[in-house]
């Protein structure tokens, strides 16, 4: 039996649809008119404790409902849901206190008051040890370099420095758990990075099982071995973040600049673009074109100043996987 | 227990303590409260010194009738404040947070948000009023009478908690309230402070049966002073904790159902 | 300057504000119900007297529709500032190209419009069929009170400007507002009308600014006041919208400087 178990699970909302005019509208306030949208449809995972899971989707796909019904805020409409032996949304109030949740657009941190109330009170609501609560508020400030503004009313802080608090804060319970959603939206580059080495760190070291939901996907390349992309409510790829590079990945990209300007004839299976200065792109799979068969005649035949072969990064597949357009699975 | 209690004082701190980030506002928030709950009674007082009386009711047993108001709401506020202000909390995304924490749902509601300031300049009003009034309005503070007084103010409690508990929930079902709320409670407690014999039928009936403010002051009112406007059976003198309790229970069965169907819808 | 922007603004306030259309069903109701409680108050006030002091009920009636309905009218968003700066979106505010104050008027200056024609006209029009409303005591007294009625609500609008900007140093200012409120809605003839309030009481307004709100243009609807009145009471209004919006400007110009001393 698995840490985190998903069986079969959907999610449907009721979506009000709004009457037009000044009746409709209350009309719509007696007697509300729904539309059905189905924002998870039948998926099924397991995760083992001390993975890290990346979720992935655009915008609407439905991470943020899966996260919702795994951490117990949502029921789902049918399927079977059971982590660490409990089903969240029955169990709430024995569930919750072993799990952490931050949603990088929603705060937990008391707005007005310094970052160190937040984590007291917090101790307090999860009935914290005193010496637990010690002990990790130690470590995570070293960690994550929040001794400069521990002190400093949230208001005041920086977007990456309040992130870093809010991780913090959803930690302090050293739960088994945690869920981030969306831990580095709006955060800079350096900030980015900081976060990022912490949450594996605590990955790693730790053994906390992770799920992760970004639209970078940079944040999973360097947190999470296993990735889930879903799209449209479906799940269409679950596995290693290097076997994707490896099914997806195969186009290449072959930039030359010629030293004068060249008519060239078709090559078979590849594209070709002309750009500025004499330059033209070559794109094509290599699974399908012999890259130093392409590159001989290139070269044997005309005179290159400068030559540039480029695969696609991760971004490029994943968007090539949401438009389907060659990723028939 | 004992746990529970630290955490209510824990929340209490960080919530005073949050106040007194704004000294300035956290020193001048009772009177604020406590002017902004007595404009009703000024205008009164100011009208009275023109006109003597409205309906055979002269100034005391009017600040009599007001009082009951305040200190009633001053009580139910010192609970309700996150009843009160719940739609915020849902459409701000906070309710999940409450959720994805080891506590009571209602437990957290009432004590995140309690705003003790504004129960005291609620409550202070309420108790300067009773004090102006309760001894020039003629009423015998026999036992039965205190007594009596005391289970109509716990009724009158439990009726506007009730009220604030049912537009709570309906925020779960279609998150905005604020002008229902505006148009149901607000107003109507404008014009509670005034016998309710001065309105027509229509608006009466609403003060009785709908948003029934009529037993948190008028009728309790009547009972004490006896006044000779009441066209109402004697009965209604002493509904108020009756009223109240049923309409808590019914409130609270909705707010479970709310609840449940939270969880199955999201937002 | 163009004023192309600040008319965008306001025609976006007054748009969001359409799209609420439940609420504003209801806030017309509201405002309707709050006018009618105060007129049943007041009948039942009067009893059986024609007037009091000289003021009739139909007086009294056109007072409260007119007062009111201005105050549905006049809501200035006391929050405009403050939540920025609670936030802290302020700093990004002034990278805007537009001047803030502009921009604060043009948002106000919409909401009023909206207000205008979605509460007042239509409360204006129930009271006209059921417990009337007196005529204007001529069409010049018309033209005076809508001139009157405008610094009205410049008196307002800088009184809410000034408290406003107390923000800066407050930060949380909701006291002050909440107080300022109190004051207008009790002085200024919105609840009580001025002409039975205590002699005393009236000798210190007329040293405050709060009747220039309502109580001077309902004054001039009903023919209450001469010609030379009149212009007095104006040039009273005027003063009070020079002096406030100077104060008000003064602490605008120190906040900005310390906003950006502290950066916030």
């Amino acid at each position: 039996m698995s840490f985190i178990e998903v069986k079969n699970v959907s999610k449907t909302f009721k979506v009000s649809r709004r009457r037009a005019g000044a009746i409709g509208a209350a009309a719509n306030f007696f007697v509300p008119k729904f539309e059905k949208k189905e924002a998870v449809k039948n998926i099924s995972f397991n995760i083992e404790k001390g993975e890290a899971v990346g979720f992935i989707g655009p915008n609407g796909a439905g991470k943020s409902t899966t996260v919702k019904m795994l951490s117990g805020i949502l029921h789902p409409n049918s399927g079977e849901i059971k982590v660490g032996g409990y089903i969240p949304y029955k169990q709430r109030k024995a569930y919750v206190g072993k799990i952490g949740v931050v949603f990088g657009q929603k705060s937990q941190l008391q707005w007005d008051l310094p970052v160190i109330d937040s984590f007291e009170l917090l101790k307090a609501i999860y009935s914290v040890p005193d010496d637990v609560y010690r002990k990790n508020l130690e470590r995570f400030t070293e960690m994550l370099d929040m001794s400069g503004f521990i002190g400093q009313p949230v208001r005041q802080l920086s977007l990456g420095q309040r992130m870093r608090a809010d991780i913090v804060a959803a930690l302090l319970h050293s739960p088994e758990i945690v869920f981030f959603d969306e831990p580095t939206i709006g955060v800079d580059v350096v900030g980015k990075e900081t976060i990022r080495a912490f949450i594996r760190e605590l990955n790693r070291q730790d053994g906390v099982t992770m799920i992760f939901t970004t639209h970078d996907m940079r944040d999973i390349e360097k947190t999470c071995r296993r990735l889930i992309i879903i799209n449209e409510g479906e799940k269409i790829y679950d596995g290693a973040l290097s076997a994707l590079r490896e099914m997806y990945g195969t186009t290449r990209r072959l930039e030359v600049a010629f030293s004068e300007k060249v008519d060239l004839p078709g090559f078979e299976n590849v594209t070709v673009e002309n750009l500025e200065n004499n330059k033209k792109r070559f794109t094509f799979e290599n699974n399908k074109v012999q890259i130093n068969e392409l590159m001989n005649r290139i070269l044997g035949e005309y005179n290159v100043r400068d030559i540039n072969i480029s695969e696609p990064d991760i971004e490029t597949i994943i968007q090539k996987i949401y438009t389907k357009k060659e990723a028939e699975i | 227990m004992k746990d529970v209690l630290h955490l209510m004082s824990m929340y209490t701190k960080t919530t005073a303590k949050a106040w007194f980030q704004y000294r300035v506002d956290a020193v001048l928030k009772s009177l604020a409260v406590f002017l902004r709950e007595a404009t009703g009674i000024i205008v009164i007082w100011f009208t009275l010194m023109k006109f003597d009386n409205i309906n055979g009711w002269n100034i005391y047993e009017m600040v009599f009738l007001f009082s009951l108001l305040f200190l009633t709401y001053g009580i139910m506020i010192i609970f309700f404040t996150g009843l009160r202000d719940f739609g915020n909390t849902v459409r701000s995304g906070s309710f999940d947070r409450f959720i994805l924490r080891p506590r009571g749902l209602l437990f957290q509601i009432i004590f995140v948000n309690s705003d003790w300031f504004a129960a005291l300049g609620h409550g202070g009003l309420g108790i300067t009023l009773f004090l102006i009034s309760a001894w020039k309005v003629g009423i015998n503070w026999s036992l039965t009478n205190a007594l009596y007084y005391i289970f109509t103010i716990a009724g009158g409690v439990l009726i506007q908690g009730a009220v604030f508990l049912t537009l709570a929930t309906l925020n779960i079902f279609m998150l905005q309230t604020n002008s229902l709320k505006e148009l149901l409670y607000w107003n109507m407690r404008k014009f509670a402070g005034y016998p309710i014999s001065i309105f027509n039928k229509a608006i009466q009936i609403f003060m009785i049966y709908v948003m029934p403010f009529a037993f948190v002051n008028y009728f309790p009112a009547q009972f004490l002073l006896r006044k000779s406007d009441m066209s109402y059976s004697e009965i209604y003198m002493y509904l108020t904790p009756i009223v109240g309790t049923v309409m808590y229970l019914a409130a609270y069965l909705f707010w479970r159902f709310g609840i449940r169907f939270y969880k199955s819808s999201g937002n | 300057m163009s004023l192309r922007p600040y008319l965008a603004y306001a025609k976006k306030i007054f748009l969001n504000r359409s799209a609420y259309r439940f609420d504003n069903v209801m806030g017309i109701i509201s405002t309707c119900l709050q006018f009618f409680i105060f007129w049943e108050i007041y009948k039942a006030l009067y009893g059986t007297s024609t007037d009091i002091d000289g003021i009739t009920m139909p007086m009294v009636t056109t007072n409260f529709i007119l007062s009111m309905g201005l105050g549905a009218i006049f809501s200035p968003d006391d929050y405009f500032l403050p939540s920025k700066i609670w936030d802290g979106s302020i700093a990004t505010e002034f990278l805007r190209p537009i001047s803030f104050k502009g921009r604060m008027i043009a948002e106000n200056v919409g909401n009023a419009l909206f207000n205008l024609l979605f509460r007042f006209l239509p409360c204006l029009i129930i009271a006209l069929f059921t417990v009337g409303v007196n005529a204007p005591a001529s069409p010049a007294m018309l033209a005076l009170f809508v001139l009157s009625a405008v610094l009205g609500f410049g008196v307002l609008w800088t009184i809410s400007f000034a408290v406003q900007m107390t923000a800066f140093w407050l930060i949380n200012i909701w006291s002050l507002i909440t107080i300022k409120n109190v004051l207008i809605n009790v002085l200024s003839g919105s609840m009580i009308p001025l002409w039975f309030m205590p002699r005393e009481l009236t000798a210190i307004l007329n040293f405050m600014p709060f009747s220039s709100v309502y109580f001077t243009p309902v004054q001039i609807y009903l023919g209450q006041l001469s010609f030379e009145e009149i212009m007095l009471k104006c040039g009273i209004q005027l003063a009070w919208i020079i002096v406030i919006y100077l104060l008000g400007d003064i602490l605008w110009r120190k906040g900005q400087k310390k906003l950006i001393v502290q950066g916030g």
